[in-house]
């Protein structure tokens, strides 16, 4: 048993742990325009983009898979231009992980901002000008807070989901072992050799980290709510 | 001296905002209009908050805005006060947080409490927004706009947001505040009651047109065009179809003047309060529909041969013959006005409009009022 425990490899959960952390932070970045956007426009463009983030919501896993190992393979677009830049493939690379990552969870991350960016009192933001603040300061000091729980729920959303992805990991990253292998594919394949006991201890693993998240988010939610300041 | 010029045209959708005005340097200045009449982009234009297609806004030596040279100041720079509709306080700040947001940390700590106590909300300085009363809020939001020393303030409908019982006592307030200021402040508003009471300078905006500006008494006394003077509250027109040297015609009868009036003279008004009954020059038919009981008069609703519906307002206590009966009216020439037809094309189509349907109305609820005494 100590044994097994001291042999259990857990570089799996670290990678999961870094992709989901890194996907975040990317989808953060590209997330909050497209969601900005979407929430103001009054452009025809916006049922197109909408469709288009929502898609990873409906479409399987491997579909999605599929397309973006065919964009993201050697002879894709992507593909190709990743090699010319830095002479590696990006399918079946940690790097390829990311981006298949970002694609699967965006609209995880876009749907909750875009809802706080329509709800959220656009007048104070036009206050916080007149009072001499620069866009950036608005942004920090009277966006940002306003759209707090959104923004919790975004990152909640968007890291648990990456954690929790297969089909696409497997499509674009495969199995490589320290590289591409996440959680949910270790597990599987524990599976396929019949070793129950570290599908276990990594399944019950996923599963408290889960709740215990989500736990303390819906908590410091109500608690947000409570104080009537999101 | 003038301080502020502003000369724009903002187009947008159906509405368009082409506004020419001269601010005195010091001194309330009220701009009242009917809800949507563009007062609000008004005001947004000059915090910097509209990009007019055209146009020009000068504070004192510095270009605000010119389109020809594409000069355009962000609101950040204007040091304008503005104070919202509903005043757009951070909700996730206490007091003293929005009342210092304009200023750096240092400044605030020492102009914060000031502006706090200036304002009678020291009490408050720990409280959120939704803690506060809606006069709390109004000056919550005063202080966190002029603790900046801005060079304009300006008020979008400052009580829309309260309940009435309220407004009398916040207006007094305001006024204690504001006209203490070295800066011009300039107020929308649609309540001819808070532009009475709080304005040196009155101006009329109707569909997006500045259609005067002057003093409250000149403004409300001598309105020149019908639309000016429905928005001032007037309700008392009288058509006119034709003129004659002083004398006027028209199906309701006609009345000599005591002046010739200018041949663009379309309606005549009269207030309420002036229209005398029975006396020995009264010579113009009308019939008492009703009587009400209002805030401390009587407010009578007659209507002439030709259709035309007059109020009358009298003391609470006056008599009056049973509704049904017909009476004789003078209107003393010393206060009757002479209107233009509207000034701005827009407008005067709507007020054709309107006319119409209140003749359509007045006929219908005629018929019904003769039934009912059949």
């Amino acid at each position: 048993m100590t044994s097994a425990t001291a042999s259990m490899d857990l570089t799996p959960v670290w990678i999961s742990l870094q992709v989901s952390a890194l996907t975040v932070i990317c989808l953060l970045i590209i997330g909050m325009p497209i969601a900005w956007w979407l929430a103001h426009t009054h452009s025809r463009l916006k049922i197109l983009i909408e469709a288009v983030t929502a898609l990873p919501l409906v479409l399987p896993p491997t579909v999605l898979g599929f397309y973006l190992l065919l964009f993201l393979g050697p002879n894709g677009p992507a593909g190709q231009l990743w090699v010319s830049l830095t002479g590696s493939p990006l399918a079946f690379s940690f790097s390829g992980l990311i981006i298949a990552s970002c694609v699967y969870s965006l609209p995880f991350v876009v749907q909750p901002l875009q809802a706080s960016f329509e709800t959220m009192d656009k007048r104070s933001i036009e206050a916080a000008w007149t009072l001499g603040a620069s866009r950036f300061k608005t942004f920090l000091l009277i966006i940002i807070p306003q759209i707090r729980r959104g923004l919790l729920t975004a990152i909640v959303l968007g890291f648990a989901h990456t954690l929790g992805e297969f089909g696409v990991v497997l499509m674009v990253g495969g199995n490589i072992h320290g590289e591409t292998q996440v959680i949910s594919i270790a597990i599987y394949e524990m599976v396929e050799v019949l070793d129950y006991e570290s599908a276990h201890k990594l399944s019950v693993g996923l599963l408290l980290f889960s709740f215990v998240v989500l736990f303390i988010v819906y908590g410091v939610n109500r608690q947000w709510h409570r104080q009537r300041l999101a | 001296m003038n301080t502020l010029y502003i000369n724009v045209k903002l187009k947008r959708d159906d509405f368009e905002l082409n506004t020419k005005i001269n601010l005195p340097a010091q001194g309330v200045t009220v701009i009242l209009g009917p809800s949507g009449s563009g007062k609000t982009t008004l005001l947004r234009c000059l915090a910097g908050l509209e990009h007019p297609q055209h146009g020009i806004i000068k504070k004192d030596q510095s270009v605000w805005l010119d389109t020809r040279t594409k000069t355009f100041v962000p609101p950040q720079k204007r040091n304008v006060g503005v104070v919202f509709q509903d005043y757009a306080l951070f909700e996730h700040m206490n007091v003293q947080a929005n009342v210092g947001f304009g200023l750096d940390r240092f400044q605030a700590q020492s102009k914060v409490p000031e502006w706090l106590a200036k304002l009678k909300i020291e009490n408050l300085a720990h409280r959120y927004p939704y803690q506060l009363s809606g006069g709390q809020r109004q000056r919550v939001a005063l202080a966190r706009a002029l603790i900046t020393e801005p060079e304009l303030l300006l008020l979008d409908e400052p009580f829309s947001a309260l309940d009435s019982h309220l407004k009398q006592q916040l207006r007094e307030q305001l006024l204690e505040v504001i006209s203490h200021l070295k800066q011009p402040v300039l107020m929308v508003t649609h309540d001819l009651n808070e532009a009475r009471y709080l304005a040196d300078n009155i101006g009329i905006m109707i569909n997006g047109v500045l259609q005067c500006m002057d003093k409250p008494s000149n403004v409300f006394n001598y309105p020149a065009s019908l639309d000016v003077a429905r928005v001032l509250g007037w309700r008392n027109f009288l058509s006119v179809t034709s003129i004659e040297g002083c004398k006027v015609n028209s199906a309701w009868g006609s009345i000599v003047l005591a002046k010739e009036p200018s041949i663009d003279t379309a309606w005549l008004a009269i207030r309420p309060e002036h229209i005398k009954i029975n006396t020995q020059h009264a010579s113009i038919d009308a019939e008492l529909l009703r009587v009400m009981e209002l805030d401390g008069v009587r407010e009578i609703t007659c209507r002439l041969i030709d259709g035309t519906m007059l109020y009358l307002q009298r003391p609470w206590n006056a008599l009056f013959p049973l509704p049904g009966s017909w009476l004789k009216l003078e209107f003393p020439v010393q206060h009757i006005r002479m209107l233009k037809e509207c000034v701005s094309p827009q407008s005067h189509k709507q007020i054709l409009k309107n006319t119409r349907d209140i003749l359509a109305m007045q006929n219908t609820s005629g018929d019904e009022a003769q039934k009912k005494t059949a």
